[in-house]
């Protein structure tokens, strides 16, 4: 008997201790994000407890608590899975969301609800955490609806912009159309399995899951930006800084990944899902990254650099890896919240500029940013030994040894060498050349704030791939042998991306401006996705739900078929056959005179 | 033929030269028209009452139903002529027009 599931608990319960300090008002007071902050790191080393304890003997638990209701044959009850997944995630997310609490108390500093805003971050925390341990499909949507709602109210955060309030909107409607998926997928459950327990699931092992299972890769497109409904990400970086860097980046948008790791057990047996999985993945991979080349808000590249990861992470579960897909999410978190931060560094020193057009020069400026920037951006692309290295590198060389689509695969390498082409645009127009700000500069870095948070996933985002991969046990055995050439792939088309970009970048720096040709116009417009599929199926839906209720219904069927048709028919026919003029008295004079005449000839002739 | 028999074929002939010429009014035909059908059910009834054939006894309620929808008819187009003109003289009626 070990403190196994005691530290856990507590680690967990801890978090909402802020929450509940509501209660008492002492959340009024302008110490309350300090404490926040300091509650986030003590809950992230005592869950290292347990972390630790589950790396040394492979202990799994599942915590049932509480029997909640019982719904005919249906138990639903309070219960924490900490497996493999939760456990490593559950400190890797700790740990970035203490950084990033640290960092928003810099970045957030001037904003008078600052405590709501920490508070709103805790508690999408707790949610997340809740969708990351639950053992049953009905926690686990209670904590994916509590994510989707803590992300509108994030997003909103600045609600008298118009562009935050349609975007916190946009990201509401195209989870709701992944939760019909979930929804479905729980139907499906609770007709065939009798359960919403992962266990008995698991153990039943339905044969025909094709339905269910296309249920939650809806619900995974949905939350986590698949191409379809993919629109709302980049528009999420109308949030702050942080919220960008927590939610859209580390935690919320990898629980669609999440869900479909989780059912593995499933999927492993279902061919044409993991088909299906890895095109969706490899097409939302390049797509997002051919929109990420054109782009100049520095938060939206980096938006599309998150979209273009979470396709791989899919492509690795389409190709039947999901603890490769899972190690990506946990060393992703650390490098993408790091870029964010620095962005958002870079974005309050030149007071609130986020066009890479207006930047420039901020090598010299903004050192520590700098290094912390490039070393983001190297561990993104794959370097070799850094965090992205151990994970990025050994999902290419799965996917190029694997019996797999060729096309997928194909989309998948382009897509890995356009992400160094975009990080190198970043890097070359943000930090390198001369500088095109305003002279007059704010530009300032020496909070300790920002330098201790940006610095912990610094460190992080250098080593930590090399930590978790030597410690995690062994799951699914990498290839080990291959050719040179497949074994030097991904590496190749990175260095290819770099060279390519620095090349055309340092080229057409002094060339003149043209119109921007075709190519152009559909990488900075997304595509035209949004522009046609935020217009065209809701005029369509509205004007035939016009056009089939009150024009088909009411005025043809009610109105005009009998009725009006009758009497126009009448009125033009008489006008055209009536040749009378009138005169009535006339007309009845001489039928009765005919009529007496006629009578009399009749009667009086023998 | 009986008296019973000519008075009421008197009635009906009335009602017809009433129908066929008046002067001014269109009510006052269509108030002989009503006339002239019921001479007719009075007329139809007694003769059918006094052959005892039963088997035509309908008659006369069938022509009192039909009698009310041509009564209706022409009421309906008074009522046209004397929305446009407010009264039912028939000289009005000289304009052709729908």
């Amino acid at each position: 008997m070990n403190m196994f599931s005691s530290l856990m608990l507590a680690s967990l319960s801890v978090l909402t201790l802020p929450i509940m300090s509501s209660i008492l008002n002492t959340h009024k007071n302008s110490t309350y994000p300090h404490h926040v902050k300091n509650i986030i790191s003590y809950a992230f080393i005592t869950s290292l407890i347990p972390t630790m304890m589950f790396i040394h003997s492979g202990q799994e638990t599942i915590i049932s608590n509480w029997h909640w209701m019982t719904i005919q044959t249906l138990k639903l009850s309070l219960s924490f899975k900490l497996d493999y997944f939760s456990m490593i995630f559950v400190p890797v997310a700790l740990f970035v969301t203490w950084s990033i609490m640290e960092f928003s108390l810099w970045y957030m500093h001037s904003d008078p609800y600052i405590t709501r805003f920490f508070k709103y971050l805790l508690t999408f925390l707790i949610t997340m955490m809740i969708l990351v341990t639950a053992n049953n499909l009905f926690q686990l949507f209670i904590g994916w609806e509590g994510v989707g709602i803590m992300s509108f109210l994030l997003i909103g955060w600045w609600y008298g912009r118009t562009d935050a309030n349609t975007a916190a909107l946009q990201a509401i409607l195209y989870n709701r159309i992944g939760d019909i998926g979930f929804i479905m997928a729980m139907a499906w459950f609770l007709f065939n399995a009798n359960t919403w327990d992962l266990q008995q699931i698991f153990m039943l092992d339905p044969n025909l899951t094709n339905l269910p299972l296309l249920g939650l890769l809806l619900a995974a497109t949905g939350k986590s930006a698949q191409f379809g409904l993919h629109p709302w990400l980049p528009s999420a970086m109308e949030g702050p800084t942080p919220v960008s860097a927590l939610l859209h980046s580390s935690t919320m948008v990898v629980a669609g990944v999440f869900l479909l790791i989780r059912f593995h057990p499933l999927m492993e047996n279902n061919k044409t899902i993991q088909s299906l999985t890895l095109c969706l993945g490899a097409i939302t991979t390049l797509f997002t990254a051919i929109c990420a080349l054109t782009q100049n808000d520095i938060k939206k590249i980096i938006a599309f650099s998150t979209s273009s990861q979470l396709g791989l992470m899919i492509v690795t579960i389409g190709i039947n890896q999901p603890y490769l897909a899972f190690l990506h999410i946990c060393t992703h978190a650390f490098f993408k919240a790091m870029l964010f931060m620095c962005s958002g560094s870079i974005i309050h020193s030149l007071n609130d500029e986020q066009d890479i057009r207006k930047m420039g020069g901020l090598f010299n400026a903004m050192p520590f940013t700098t290094t912390s920037l490039i070393i983001g951006s190297l561990a993104l692309t794959g370097m070799p030994f850094l965090t992205g290295f151990y994970s990025k590198d050994l999902i290419i060389e799965t996917a190029n040894t694997s019996y797999t689509n060729a096309w997928a695969l194909l989309m998948t390498l382009i897509a890995t060498s356009l992400t160094a082409v975009y990080s190198t645009r970043i890097i070359f127009f943000a930090l390198l050349g001369q500088p095109r700000f305003l002279p007059l500069t704010t530009i300032n870095e020496n909070n300790p704030f920002l330098i201790n948070s940006i610095k912990r996933l610094l460190i992080g985002s250098i080593f930590a791939g090399f930590f978790i991969s030597n410690n995690i046990y062994p799951t699914t055995i990498p290839e080990m042998t291959m050719p040179i050439y497949m074994k030097l792939t991904a590496l190749t088309v990175t260095i290819l991306g770099f060279t390519l970009a620095l090349e055309l970048s340092l080229i057409t720096q002094n060339l003149k401006l043209e119109h921007p040709t075709n190519m152009f116009k559909f990488s900075n417009l997304l595509g035209y996705y949004p522009t046609i599929m935020h217009r065209l199926p809701p005029l369509a839906s509205l004007s035939m739900g016009q056009k089939s209720a009150s024009l088909l219904l009411d005025s043809i069927w009610l109105e005009n078929i009998l009725p009006k048709s009758i009497s126009q028919f009448q009125m033009k026919t008489s006008i055209l056959i009536s040749t009378q003029k009138g005169q009535i008295k006339l007309y009845f004079l001489s039928f009765l005179i005919t009529l007496t005449l006629s009578m009399l000839l009749f009667n009086l002739h023998e | 033929m009986s008296l019973v028999h000519i008075n009421i074929f008197l009635a009906f002939t009335v009602s017809l030269v009433g129908l066929l010429m008046y002067r001014s009014h269109l009510m006052s035909s269509l108030l002989c028209l009503e006339g002239m059908m019921l001479s007719l059910f009075v007329m139809a009834t007694m003769v059918v009452l006094n052959t005892h054939f039963t088997l035509a006894s309908m008659m006369p309620i069938i022509l009192l139903v039909f009698a009310a929808c041509e009564a209706a008819l022409g009421l309906s187009l008074l009522v046209m002529v004397s929305n446009t003109y407010g009264v039912d003289h028939v000289q009005n009626l000289n304009l052709l027009q729908c």
